[in-house]
């Protein structure tokens, strides 16, 4: 039992994760690497996948785009709405939307209480009952920025349903309702403990195939290096908040990277009759209609002799000319 | 006797993108990219087995948008035009590096690769699929269907007829392209919600995949952990991901993609050589972009880069294969002796990590499949359709919601940068509810029954997963919000016109030749 405790422990750590996903934008292709590699130290639950995933998308932007954006979104649809979203076992997302006639109304009912009442979302936990406003088995209240119409809730309460409410708290405690939102359920964070009679399996095998479905297992020397950085990482880590706000900034640090890169390259071009046929280092070249011809070579350090040979179609005449060119880097 | 399974599963998808109205259009080369660094070279690994004898066993979900890209006459074309180019470049690169022969037979290496992919687009009619096909009917690999655009499902729990919507529309454009129904889906990032089964069920599939947690937190306990696959109270079975198997190819750290003799992904002669000369090969914009030409191998974690070496990337692939194999075995007899059943190691990966972001991938699943063949005899390499007929009975356990995002829910999609996408999307599908509501029939008016199939169209497109990942991550969102704003616009107006029974035609026509996925749509799967 108390393997399987242990392995539940770190899986939180490592499902909750303690980090955010680094948002800093690259200038180039290149850059992007560091961005990526920043993964290496510590892998969250699916990290590569999303790193893999993105990949895809791998290309700059253009500066300037041929399309003008489209006319923007409406800001509400002018309904009285609140839906409720599970995010993962402890947090939820709820938006919302409250049209001025309501908040009106509400004015009006309330007079001058309502100017000191509080916006807050009443958080009520409804696992396995049929809510009906008043029977929920426990409920919080989270105070909430008036102007906001979206907020990640904590729970603090996986395995469990959810349903809320956007209101008003008034001075005297009372909470008035203005729009409810959906029921939701937030998945467990580790094994359940109900088992089946006629698949019973005891805890310690249980706890083993955990372990290994999340490749905690034992199996090779390659996997068992992975193993270990995993367990020094998930389990040696405290418990993390997953704090986020509904717009989190990350502040990026500039580390110095000045650098310098210098390639030469060469070109030799030239001129003949069009139907001439030509070489260059004894390979064929193609001409252009006009009997013109470009080539470009990357020009490492040393010497380069270079013989263009030219002959005629008639096969009677030939030239040959000869650069030599030399290249040193200091 | 074999001792146990290994079900390796290739998910493909790329989100619909096709701009007939733009004649060069850079997402577009998200297609193109894949088409020659992964589709391709799976294709030509498939083909070579196949003629060698060596029986096989993929699983591989394409997704219903990559199949509508990959079978698109304008982008088929457009494919043609861009490996032209880059065969054209490569020439050219052959004649640069004429002095620098660590670089010139890499060059030459190139020329060859892109010939024969232009070869093998040409010899499937320029439509893959039929190559992926091909393999399905000789029983080496089980294609299965996604979500229509990828939508994902955990945050679709409100809006239960747009899962209903993706899932049939996927269903039937799977049965129009295969012939036959797909038996398995792999749900959009794997995200699962408890209760989605069900409507799995009623299209007739009968297994989808989660992520390892969704198994092991599914209640109630699951007896044999991820190793074997659990019914849902529909019927429908889960197999769950095996997380050991999946960090070997995944991890960065000790994954095998990230050995220094394997190509480097990063640097690419798009970025790297004289603005000039390379100029032709980007974007018109002058933006740089990769090519697909990249010349040196991972080296170290400094930039200092040394050339690429295909003969050691060659040895370690094979080496790596190797490893993988041995690792399977002793995990398969280790878990046989526990569990008195023959295991069954589910390993499923983003098929667009084989050779475009690890290019040596398609050789290493080459030799991986040649050593499990001929090499050994403790696994057995099985679709899942194989493995239920085989083995029938199984516990029954409501998974876990569940997805392979990062950090294993619906974070990715739902953070501060993307979460009012949600606003929109759910109040565009409570609308098509409505619509499917007011015109329960196939209405006798034509325009009017067009411009309900398109406003579900536009709606799936606005669905896409794809928009919300690339805008959590940050960077080069542009296009991403553009697309999702184009699309629920799109279906608001169409909303707005059928309603008022004024639908513009003209404008009805642009949309359905621009967004023309799905022809055979019909908008009362959602409901």
């Amino acid at each position: 039992m108390a393997i399987l405790r242990k392995i539940k422990e770190g899986l939180k750590n490592m499902i909750r994760g303690k980090k955010t996903v680094r948002k800093t934008a690259p200038a180039s292709g290149q850059k992007k690497k560091e961005d990526l590699s920043a993964g290496t130290n510590k892998e969250a639950l699916g990290m590569r996948e999303t790193a893999v995933e993105r990949a895809k998308f791998s290309h700059p932007e253009p500066t300037r785009r041929p399309w003008s954006m489209p006319q923007d979104l409406p800001g509400g649809y002018g309904q009285d709405r609140a839906v409720l979203q599970v995010r993962d076992p402890w947090w939820l997302h709820a938006y919302w939307e409250i049209t001025g006639p309501t908040f009106d109304s509400f004015k009006t009912r309330l007079a001058d209480a309502f100017y000191s009442a509080k916006m807050v979302i009443r958080v009520y936990d409804v696992s396995d009952i049929i809510f009906d406003g008043k029977n929920a088995h426990s409920f919080f209240d989270v105070k909430i920025n008036p102007q906001a119409n979206n907020w990640y809730i904590d729970t603090g309460g996986p395995g469990r349903s959810w349903c809320v409410d956007v209101g008003l708290r008034l001075a005297n405690g009372e909470f008035i309702t203005i729009v409810r939102s959906n029921t939701v359920r937030t998945p467990l964070e580790g094994p359940s403990w109900i088992t089946d009679e006629e698949w019973m399996i005891p805890d310690d095998m249980f706890a083993r195939l955990y372990g290994m479905g999340f490749g905690f297992g034992r199996s090779s020397p390659v996997g068992k290096g992975w193993q270990e950085k995993m367990k020094r990482e998930f389990f040696s880590s405290g418990i993390g908040s997953a704090g986020i706000s509904s717009s989190p900034v990350k502040k990026q640090v500039k580390e110095r990277q000045f650098w310098l890169v210098v390639n030469t390259e060469l070109i030799v071009y030239g001129a003949t009759e069009p139907d001439a046929k030509v070489t260059v280092q004894g390979k064929d070249i193609r001409l252009r209609p006009d009997g013109t011809f470009t080539l470009r070579f990357a020009l490492p350090d040393g010497k380069q002799v270079i013989p263009v040979q030219a002959t005629s179609a008639d096969q009677v005449e030939t030239r040959t000319i000869t650069p030599v060119v030399t290249k040193e880097t200091r | 006797m074999n001792k146990g399974y290994l079900c390796l599963v290739l998910h493909s998808h790329l989100p619909f993108v096709r701009h007939p109205e733009h004649e060069d259009f850079l997402e577009e080369d998200w297609l193109y990219e894949a088409i020659t660094e992964t589709y391709i070279p799976l294709i030509l690994v498939f083909e070579k087995l196949l003629s060698d004898k060596v029986d096989f066993r993929l699983t591989i979900s394409l997704t219903p948008t990559l199949i509508s890209m990959l079978g698109d006459n304008l982008l088929q074309e457009r494919y043609l035009r861009h490996i032209n180019k880059l065969i054209e470049l490569a020439h050219k690169e052959v004649d640069r590096t004429r002095w620098q022969p660590d670089f010139n037979h890499l060059a030459n290496m190139y020329l060859a690769r892109f010939y024969e992919a232009r070869n093998v687009f040409e010899r499937y009619n320029r439509n893959l699929v039929f190559a992926f096909k091909a393999f399905q009917d000789s029983g080496n690999l089980e294609i299965v269907t996604c979500g229509a655009t990828h939508g994902f499902f955990p945050l679709m729990d409100v809006i239960k007829p747009s899962i209903r919507a993706q899932v049939k529309v996927a269903v039937s454009y799977y049965e129009k392209v295969f012939g036959r129904k797909p038996k398995g889906i792999w749900l959009p990032e794997c995200g699962y919600n408890p209760a989605d089964d069900e409507i799995l069920k009623e299209a007739g599939i009968k297994y989808f995949f989660s992520d390892a947690h969704g198994i092991l937190h599914g209640n109630p306990r699951p007896k044999y952990g991820v190793f074997a696959p659990v019914y849902c109270k529909s019927g429908v079975a889960c197999f769950g991901r095996d997380l050991e198997s999946s960090k070997q190819v995944w991890s960065s750290v000790e994954g095998y993609p990230g050995d220094y003799v394997y190509r480097e992904f990063y640097r690419d002669i798009g970025f790297d050589l004289d603005f000039d000369y390379i100029r032709p090969y980007i974007h018109p914009d002058g933006v740089r972009i990769n090519t697909g030409i990249k010349y040196y191998r991972i080296t170290g974690t400094d930039n200092n880069k040394q050339p690429y070496n295909p003969h050691w990337a060659r040895e370690r692939a094979a080496e790596h294969a190797g490893n993988f194999m041995f690792n399977r075995e002793k995990q398969v007899e280790y878990l046989y002796d526990l569990m008195q059943k023959k295991p069954l190691i589910v390993s499923p990966y983003d098929a667009e990590l084989y050779g475009h972001w690890w290019y040596e991938g398609p050789m290493w699943l080459d030799f991986l499949i040649r050593k499990i063949y001929f090499d050994q005899k403790i696994i057995r390499m099985i679709t899942p359709s194989e493995y239920l007929a085989e083995n029938p009975r199984n516990q029954v356990v409501t998974p876990s919601m569940s997805s392979w995002g990062y950090k294993g829910y619906s974070e990715m999609w739902l953070q501060g940068a993307n979460d009012w996408l949600y606003r929109y999307l759910h109040q565009a599908s409570l609308r098509m509810t409505e619509l499917v509501k007011r015109f329960p029939h196939n209405p006798a008016d034509e325009l009017t029954r067009r411009g309900l199939n398109q406003a579900l169209r536009e709606l799936l497109l606005a669905q896409s997963s794809d928009w919300a990942f690339i805008i959590g991550t940050g960077t080069h969102i542009s296009y991403a919000v553009k697309r999702t704003k184009d699309h629920i616009l799109r279906f608001t107006g169409l909303y707005e016109q059928i309603k008022a029974n004024s639908i513009d035609e003209a404008w009805l026509a642009d949309l359905e030749r621009n967004d023309n996925i799905f022809p055979d749509i019909d908008y009362r799967v959602h409901q």
